[in-house]
């Protein structure tokens, strides 16, 4: 038994990991400090395959870091400062302990400081790369800038965080950004696209907060420290990009003058560019020019009108939202500074109200909900505004980060945007209109059904089509393509195209070898059983609104 | 004293007084002869009180009218009554006595009435309020800079005074310089020029040190978590949400709790004690008699046991004997054609495999088939892993409630709303999620000396 014998754990997967502790005893720092380090270098721990041979066979749960990454975390200069800053923080507290105040005010003057600069360089290579992390650090400005201004987190990184959110919400609206939102319990999610990222941030309600005993503060302050660092050099790049000054002026109530800096933002991006891709297909660049067209449309959709928020409606997220899509927007003086013009104003055009009852005086304006305005955004149009008076029942906000396929469920406020979108006049599917009779109850009920259909027709037709041919293949009958009468009535030539598209497919079938034609039923078996189900939700609504509109009934009478 | 002798003058005068001296002393009408020069002998013995009564009414005259009645004129003092005053008088009189005030003023403070002056005279001015000590010869001085300002002399004092710089407080240091500085400079730090800048600094540094600059290792870019920063929450979160996003939203919630409820009953179940399995005294008294009572099965038992022992031990001696070499040439024998016998079967085997080369060919792709359907399983679960939070750390992670509000709890306006979650725990938890963080609980409080509790003497003195 000699001296090269092979020692266990000296090679492999366990030389390439070292636990926390072994970590911070090479860096010479303390947990704490460590902890704060990790975050801001983007060190993450690592779960090693293999725990057993990396623990060097026992399975308690530890903390791995990579063996490299704390090399690298060795070159840092921050390390330095960690290290200056424990000295500094000893010798104030001799300082203080030997009351020489003296030296405790020498001492707080030249109290040591760190600058994430080069770390953001190091992290964040190319713009870009910056920019896919953006997410992240709006979420947590925005978090921060809602809180207290109490001792618990510095005041200035409060401050700090308020002044980035509030140039970034500039931004938005100076580039039309801004696509989606969403009204959820837990904040307001936005979407916006900027420079062909989608980035997605939630702002939380400024009224709400009981603090969470078991969250680490120490750590959220230090990714806020990195993510306000990180958001400035975002913001100064992206104004550049925009021609504007940066830092803006007078940004404290989102009232600057819009006007010039909207106008330098169109020119840009008038030219529309015509590159045709190689290989491309027209109808991809058709598709392509159309959304480019329906972007353009969407970013002019308030346009002309003028607002005025009421004391009770959010108003940051109001005239931000507003103003991203050319609106005009005012609030009362009293509330904040800022406001443009005052409730008096006769060129005024949506007042909105979130109270029951507003005390209506003037005539050539709307009262609606704020809700509308979020849900002309989901729906790139300006809807109707007779869903949102005052006092009136509203439409249920839908999420617009929901994709629906084919055959999924669809809730009927969002055929009818749907249609509303592709410019149909919009139905008369009104559940609570007063004067009714039980006979124009089932006639407005069969209208329901037809409307419903028409709609649902162009995406179903095909699927509806085949169901009904399978089954009677299946039942060995001769084929018939039998349509209702109410569907004859409306939409007869296109009938005819569909019927000759039908007998194409039903050929292709009966040529399927045995194999494919298995294949082919179980794919059809799952898109109708999604059919049915689909049917089976649209058929309890209407049980539901016909159990609420006979409940109505009943209690007016 | 005075005031002292002064009141049993006044009391003596009172009629109907009986005095000790005055029935003895009255009727011999003597009186004793008294020097009225001094002070003191004056005060005792002179009654004043009659001036002291007119110049009190005096001033009570004055201090209520502001004069004397005789000097007032007739107008002042009398009126003609002529009747029911008329009704504009009234009115201008009410508003003011009234107890409820229409003007904007309001009433005055009791308090202040009471403390107010109700004298018509106005109180004596207090001298030593407007005296100065130094008044002179501040005067004297002031008049005398104005003089010499109006010459245009500047004295040594107040050039000096002029020539000392404003105080100009400057910021702290370590207050601009600090990362968190509201209002810091950004600069653009993803500028074009700084490529080129850069590499020539590289190689200076190269030159002068013959070392390189550490470069960021490639690995440290990729995420750790292919899940998104933001996860946007199911739509039935809506404020205002649609009938059957918002059941299914509860649906998932009402799941959650279900798992957890099934869990604590699984526990329950494990350490629940079986009511039969409790010892009565039937079975307390058996378990101790065990081994016992009953002989009679015991002796059956061991014959039983006895006549195996002995067939064994037959078939033990058996063993015993050595083989003859009969047997160890047939032993060979059945060896080799035992070989022979495997042999053959082989080639046997080998020739009919031919045959079976189909069923060979189906079980040998049912073998790939499954060891493809494994794989394909085992690479499924390794991408569902990696959406996983993984575990980092002493504690797992624990996902948080789902953010749901129930039907009654749904606002039907955004002003009514009432927000539910916390968005910072969501951020935490999200950290925690996408391994960027390991899950940490809070840090108990943990002391460094075992506290020590000792009794009070008293204390052990009652018990």
């Amino acid at each position: 038994m000699g001296g090269l014998q092979k020692k266990k754990y000296e090679r492999g997967s366990v030389t390439n990991y070292i636990t926390r502790n072994k970590a911070r005893k090479k860096l010479r720092l303390s947990l704490p400090d460590f902890r704060r380090l990790c975050i801001l270098k983007g060190i993450y721990p690592h779960e090693p395959k293999h725990k057993k041979k990396v623990n060097k066979g026992s399975t308690a749960p530890r903390t791995f870091y990579l063996i490299k990454d704390i090399r690298f975390l060795l070159h840092e200069p921050i390390v330095g400062k960690f290290r200056d800053y424990k000295v500094f923080v000893r010798k104030l507290k001799k300082a203080y302990g030997k009351t020489e105040w003296s030296a405790v005010e020498r001492l707080r003057e030249n109290k040591p400081t760190y600058k994430l600069d080069h770390i953001i360089k190091e992290r964040y290579p190319s713009f870009i790369d910056a920019l896919r992390d953006i997410d992240d650090a709006l979420c947590m400005c925005f978090l921060f800038s809602t809180f207290a201004r109490t001792g618990k987190c510095h005041v200035q990184t409060i401050q700090l965080c308020r002044r980035l959110t509030v140039e970034w919400m500039n931004y938005v609206v100076a580039a039309r950004a801004l696509r989606k939102v969403f009204i959820s319990i837990k904040g307001i999610y936005y979407q916006a696209e900027v420079m062909g990222q989608l980035i997605t941030w939630l702002v939380p309600y400024q009224f709400s907060h009981d603090h969470p005993t078991d969250v680490d503060y120490r750590v959220m302050a230090t990714f806020t420290e990195l993510y306000t660092t990180l958001l400035g050099f975002i913001n100064f790049r992206l104004y550049h990009s925009l021609n504007l000054l940066y830092p803006p002026k007078k940004l404290s109530a989102l009232s600057a003058s819009l006007a010039r800096m909207v106008s330098s933002a169109e020119e840009e991006e008038a030219q529309l560019d015509q590159f045709p891709v190689e290989g491309e297909d027209m109808e991809k660049l058709e598709a392509r020019e159309r959304e480019q067209k329906e972007q353009e449309a969407q970013k002019k959709l308030f346009d002309g009108l003028k607002f005025f928020l009421n004391r009770e409606v959010p108003r940051e997220s109001l005239a931000f939202v507003i103003r991203c899509f050319g609106g005009e927007v005012s609030w009362d003086k009293s509330v904040c500074i800022g406001s443009t013009y005052e409730v008096t104003e006769e060129t005024i055009t949506h007042h909105i109200v979130d109270r029951p009852n507003a005390s209506t005086q003037y005539i050539n304006r709307y009262y609606i909900q704020p809700q509308w305005v979020y849900d002309c955004i989901n729906a790139k149009i300006v809807l109707p505004v007779e869903d949102y008076f005052l006092g009136v029942t509203l439409p249920p906000h839908l999420s617009p980060f929901v994709e629906e396929k084919e055959g999924d469920y669809m809730p009927p406020e969002k055929v009818k945007i749907m249609a509303l979108q592709r410019g149909e006049k919009p139905e008369q599917e009104d559940e609570e209109e007063e004067d009714e009779d039980e006979d124009e109850e089932e006639e407005e009920d069969d209208n329901d059904d037809e409307e419903e259909d028409e709609e649902e027709d162009e995406e179903e037709s095909e699927e509806k089509n085949l169901k009904k041919m399978e089954k009677q293949r299946s039942q060995g009958k001769s084929l018939q393509v039998k349509v209702t009468p109410g569907k004859m009535k409306v939409e007869n030539p296109e009938r005819l195209e569909q019927e000759e598209k039908a007998e194409e497919k039903r050929l292709a079938i009966m040529m399927m070898k045995k194999k494919e034609k298995y294949l082919y039923d179980k794919i059809m078996f799952g898109k109708k059983r999604k059919i049915r189900e689909a049917n089976k939700l649209t058929a309890k609504r209407k049980a539901h609104d016909d159990a609420e509109k006979a409940n109505k009934k009943k209690t007016r009478k | 004293m005075a005031a002292a002798r002064r009141l049993k003058r006044v009391v003596a005068s009172q009629p109907g007084f009986l005095n000790f001296k005055s029935s003895s002393e009255s009727l011999s009408g003597r009186r004793k002869r008294v020097n009225k020069n001094k002070k003191k002998s004056w005060n005792k013995h002179s009654d004043i009180n009659d001036v002291e009564e007119f110049l009190e009414d005096v001033r009570l005259q004055e201090r209520t009218t502001g004069g004397l009645l005789a000097e007032k004129s007739d107008d002042s003092l009398f009126f003609l009554d002529v009747g029911q005053p008329k009704r504009a008088e009234r009115k201008a009189a009410e508003p003011i006595e009234g107890k409820k005030r229409k003007g904007k003023t309001p009433r005055p403070l009791r308090i202040d009435l009471i403390l107010q002056q109700d004298s018509l005279i106005p109180a004596p001015k207090d001298v030593l309020a407007y005296q100065q000590p130094n008044a002179k010869k501040l005067r004297r001085i002031s008049q005398k800079a104005e003089q010499l300002a109006a010459k245009g002399v500047v004295t040594r004092r107040q050039k000096r005074l002029l020539s000392r710089r404003p105080v100009t407080k400057e910021a702290k240091k370590s207050d601009t310089e600090a990362n968190n500085n509201p209002n810091r400079d950004y600069y653009d730090i993803w500028g074009q020029e700084q490529s080129t800048v850069k590499d020539s600094a590289e190689d200076w540094y190269l030159q002068q040190t013959g070392k390189k600059r550490v470069k960021r290792p490639e690995k440290l870019s990729d995420r750790p978590s292919v899940l998104p920063a933001v996860e946007v929450i199911a739509p039935g979160g809506s404020y205002n949400p649609d009938f059957f996003s918002h059941q299914a939203l509860l649906k998932e919630a009402h799941e959650v709790e279900v798992k957890k409820q099934k869990e604590e009953d699984k526990l329950e179940r494990q350490l629940a004690v079986n009511k039969d399995d409790t010892a009565t005294e039937e079975t307390v008294i058996r378990e101790q008699v065990e081994g016992l009572v009953e002989e009679e099965e015991e002796e059956d038992e061991e014959e039983a046991a006895h006549d195996e022992e002995d067939e064994d031990a037959e078939g033990g001696s058996s063993l015993a004997k050595k083989k003859t070499e009969r047997q160890r040439k047939r032993e060979k024998a059945d060896k080799i054609k035992e070989l022979r016998r495997l042999d053959s079967k082989r080639q046997m085997d080998h020739r009919q495999q031919l045959f079976q080369l189909r069923s060979i060919k189906a079980s040998i792709k049912q073998q790939e088939q499954s060891t493809e359907d494994k794989q394909k399983i085992r690479k499924a679960n390794q991408e569902a892993e990696k959406s996983q939070p993984r575990r980092l750390g002493k504690l797992k992670f624990q996902a948080q409630d789902l953010e749901v509000q129930l039907s009654d709890e749904l606002a039907g306006s955004l002003r009514q709303l009432k927000p539910e979650g916390s968005v910072l725990k969501d951020r935490f938890k999200s950290l925690q999620k996408r391994n960027l963080i390991e899950p940490r609980e809070r840090a108990k409080f943990k002391r460094r000396h075992k506290l020590k509790y000792v009794e009070k003497r008293a204390f052990r003195a009652i018990t």
